[in-house]
């Protein structure tokens, strides 16, 4: 458990909302919530909706399904909870002294990983190393001044400044502890991949990238009687109408989708006999949204007129239906309105005229703005940008497209290879995790590896994160979130689309996807974007 | 007909080293240095010093090419940078399948376009005839993106005769690998037996008004041995140069099918790692693929002097 001073912080200022959308398709109970006593034994497959680049934390780009596949084999230092608190998983307690600037770690006893070695102290230092010393990860613990195990069981972590939100950061990608020898292996051989060792439900039995993914239960698992589980698969079904065609053939047990047509397939009737969880509302913190990221290092979109062009140029409500799904609010920031830190942005409305009059202004001095707009081989996204084309080439803009998949997109956004793209993320239990996206200190030149992928180095954005990550107190935090907010507005470095929407569809037999527990049998943050546990799943018979 | 295939033979050595050459020069066609694309977020100082000497970059470009060219001949086509699974596994995971749906559909396509073909070009312009040749310009009209989708809605969702998606190896359950193939196998039949119906009736009907064959009427012979005996093999050389083009086609050439049925076959991996910008695995399945073909096509050729002998006599 948190000690008092961590626990009370962490609590207040991360919490903004626990309920969820779901609907009930088949009979009374909640959907992704299981009855009766589980049962053990079984195969669930998933069919998801992309293939991931790898299992190191230090080096793979984990999105949705990189985390449902870690959380198959690995455990995190801290969880979410389901009333937004950040709660000890493999940590058995985390507190603060009473400056919020040091932090002490004490692990789970007897918890040992897939190759029988022990988790200790010393292993989650070699971790912290690795991912300090990780391109991809070491931004992300910037904050961390150092890390020390003054015993086997005790982690210190001093940071460069207070941080009562700073356990939060462990139930992300840099929380996630691996075997000592898989970070051995990965360093010494930089250009294979190693063997996945973790202390998670599953262990790992096979991988063939595209096909699928298998592991299996791990019978000295530390949370006594789980997984239920004997074996889970997930198979990447990269079209959405065939990874629904295959649910309800049975091919695959639960599915997960971003394609808002998924809600409206699986809703009512046409849900009969399945569960439907979405994130549509009560998500905690920040929701992910959708968007449109414009480089601004680059010409043409290194000019405000022309991200204010663009931003004018979008029917936001258009785009809305062209996408599909339910009918969806408008964006006008990373905040939904209910949000603590939700506030009048300004954010640009639909105004053509005002697209054509900026564009106008800007082929005066330097020709036809020319944009390349980016996204990935899927069709809804595909939708998108052929309606975004035609409306910006309406107010004069030439915009060409052009795709790249998803696992090497991220790399183009790294290095700044884009001038416009489709894109989503922000989804946060707490609204400093983002800062390395908005840091001023994590821009790079284009080419050279950077965090913060719109490059926009803005003074304000980076005082008000800053603010807000060391206030302790949530009127400061409120305040210096509701700044960061409005200054994206006026920077305009994303084109808000919609909300986005995970969900997640299971047969009848798949029992509680939705409704896992933390260690101390609170209930836990469930389909955090998209990301399920799936250490409590069982199947009925 | 000896001289003929050592001919053939010797064309194809040629034209696999060219294309070994372009296959090379793939990578080295990449804007500015392939190893910052390679290593993307993990391009650090050892990564890349790695990596170089991995692929043999930082030697002059002919001796890169015979250092490229001995690795290939020992097997090794490099890894992805993706997720470090070797060009060669994938290749071994993905070859079964092309070559099975390729199999698969191409005996259906020659099922169904050989007999219509023989049923139809003995009363051209005929119910049946006009019926048939209607019903493959419908099937050319249908792409496999088109087919695929109605087929799993009908024969997986609405009847649960097939699954909509999956894959078991034919070695580990022959049966249920059959039975997961049909419906992928299916959607690419339909325009090979619209192709393959055209070109045999057109050249059975263009066959059937030889001398020849008035000659064999004429001695009393049945329509059937006619058509067997006579008309069948001289018709059949259009057929045979179009099966060869279209089967080569079929290799890595069903991406479509293998997406929407999931199936992880190199059309799939292959543009896969075209949209990943995986350029090993690109250059490895590409130069597997180019090789295969021209293989296929001196087969083909080799057939050609069995059903025509006269094309050694060129």
């Amino acid at each position: 458990m948190l000690g008092a001073a961590g626990a009370g912080a962490v609590a207040d200022l991360t919490a903004s909302g626990t309920s969820y959308a779901s609907t009930s398709t088949s009979g009374k109970a909640k959907p992704g919530v299981g009855t009766g006593t589980p049962v053990r034994g079984g195969t669930l497959i998933v069919g998801v909706i992309a293939e991931i680049d790898g299992f190191y934390p230090g080096t793979a780009h984990w999105d949705t399904n990189g985390f449902n596949y870690a959380n198959a084999i690995f455990d995190p230092l801290m969880a979410v909870a389901a009333d937004g608190t950040t709660q000890p998983y493999l940590a058995q307690s985390m507190t603060s002294n009473a400056t919020f600037d040091t932090w002490t770690m004490t692990l789970r006893p007897g918890i040992k990983f897939s190759d029988g070695s022990a988790l200790t102290s010393a292993v989650v230092l070699a971790n912290y190393n690795a991912l300090k010393a990780s391109a991809l990860t070491g931004v992300a613990l910037d904050q961390v001044a150092s890390v020390t195990a003054p015993d086997d069981m005790t982690v210190v972590y001093k940071l460069t400044g207070p941080n009562p939100t700073f356990p939060s950061g462990l139930t992300t990608q840099v929380g996630y502890v691996v075997g000592e020898a898989m970070i051995e292996q990965a360093t010494a051989h930089p250009n294979t991949a190693p063997t996945p060792i973790g202390t998670g439900p599953f262990i790992y039995t096979s991988w063939q990238p595209n096909d699928h993914f298998t592991a299996t239960r791990n019978p000295n698992y530390w949370r006594k009687g789980l997984p239920y589980l004997d074996q889970i698969t997930f198979k990447p079904i990269p079209d959405t109408t065939q990874r629904e065609s295959s649910l309800r053939t049975g091919g695959v047990d639960l599915i997960q989708s971003v394609d808002p047509s998924t809600i409206t397939n699986f809703e009512g009737s046409g849900g009969s006999g399945f569960q439907l969880v979405t994130t549509a509302t009560g998500v905690i913190g920040q929701p992910s949204f959708s968007f449109i990221m414009l480089n601004t290092a680059v010409a043409p979109t290194n000019d405000l007129t022309i991200r204010q062009a663009l931003a004018y140029g979008m029917d936001q409500a258009e785009i809305q239906k062209v996408a599909g799904g339910p009918p969806a609010k408008p964006a006008t920031g990373i905040f939904l309105p209910g949000s603590p830190y939700y506030s009048n942005t300004h954010y640009p409305t639909y105004n053509p005229s005002k697209a054509r009059a900026l564009v106008k202004a800007y082929k005066a001095k330097h020709g036809t703005p020319v944009v390349n707009l980016l996204t990935v081989p899927v069709p809804l996204d595909i939708k998108i940008v052929q309606a975004l084309q035609q409306m910006w080439e309406e107010v004069g803009f030439t915009i060409t497209l052009s795709e790249v998949q998803q696992a090497t997109i991220i790399d183009d956004f790294v290095l700044g290879n884009f001038q416009a793209v489709t894109s989503y993320q922000f989804g946060a239990v707490n609204p400093d995790l983002n800062y390395v996206w908005w840091s001023t200190t994590t821009v790079s030149p284009v080419g050279k590896i950077g965090l913060n992928f719109t490059r926009l180095e803005d003074p304000v954005i980076e005082a008000a994160m800053l603010k807000g990550r060391h206030a302790t107190n949530q009127s400061t935090r409120v305040a210096a979130y509701r700044t960061v907010n409005e200054q994206l507005a006026k920077q305009l470095p994303y084109l808000w689309i919609e909300q986005y929407i995970y969900s997640e569809v299971g047969d009848s037999r798949v029992q509680n996807f939705a409704n896992p527990t933390l260690p101390s049998g609170k209930p836990q943050y469930r389909f955090d974007q998209g990301i399920f546990v799936p250490t409590q799943i069982w199947l009925k018979s | 007909m000896a001289k003929y295939l050592l001919r053939r033979f010797i064309q194809l050595v040629v034209v696999t080293a060219i294309i070994s050459v372009l296959v090379f020069l793939l990578v080295h066609l990449l804007p500015g240095d392939p190893t910052t694309i390679i290593l993307g977020a993990n391009d650090t100082a050892h990564n890349r010093a790695v990596l170089l000497k991995q692929l043999g970059l930082n030697k002059p470009l002919v001796q890169q090419y015979f250092i490229w060219l001995r690795s290939v001949l020992h097997g090794n086509l490099g890894q992805s940078y993706l997720n470090h699974q070797p060009v060669t596994q994938i290749l071994a995971e993905g070859w079964p399948i092309d070559l099975e749906l390729i199999i698969i559909s191409q005996i259906l396509a020659f099922a169904v376009a050989i007999p219509l073909a023989l049923l139809t070009s003995r009363k051209p312009n005929g119910t049946v005839d006009n019926v048939s040749t209607t019903g493959t310009f419908g099937m050319l009209a249908l792409p496999p993106f088109v087919i695929a989708p109605v087929m799993v809605a009908v024969f997986a969702v609405g009847l649960h005769w097939f699954p909509a998606t999956g894959y078991v190896p034919f070695t580990q359950d022959p049966a249920t690998n059959l039975h997961d193939m049909i419906l992928p196998s299916l959607a690419i039949t339909a325009g090979s037996i619209a192709v393959y119906y055209r070109l045999f009736r057109s050249d059975l009907i263009s066959t059937l008004q030889e001398d020849f064959i008035t000659m064999a009427r004429s001695k009393g012979l049945s329509s059937r041995w006619i058509m067997w005996r006579h008309a069948f093999r001289p018709s059949s050389f259009s057929l045979l140069a179009a099966a060869g083009v279209n089967i080569g086609a079929l290799i890595a050439g069903t991406f479509i099918v293998e997406y929407l049925f999931a199936l992880d076959g190199l059309g799939f991996s292959l543009v896969n790692a075209v949209q990943q910008r995986d350029y090993l695995v690109v250059q490895g399945i590409t130069l597997v693929i180019a090789v295969v073909y021209v293989l296929l096509q001196f087969i083909i050729d080799f057939f050609f002097t069995v059903v025509d002998p006269r094309v050694t006599r060129e």
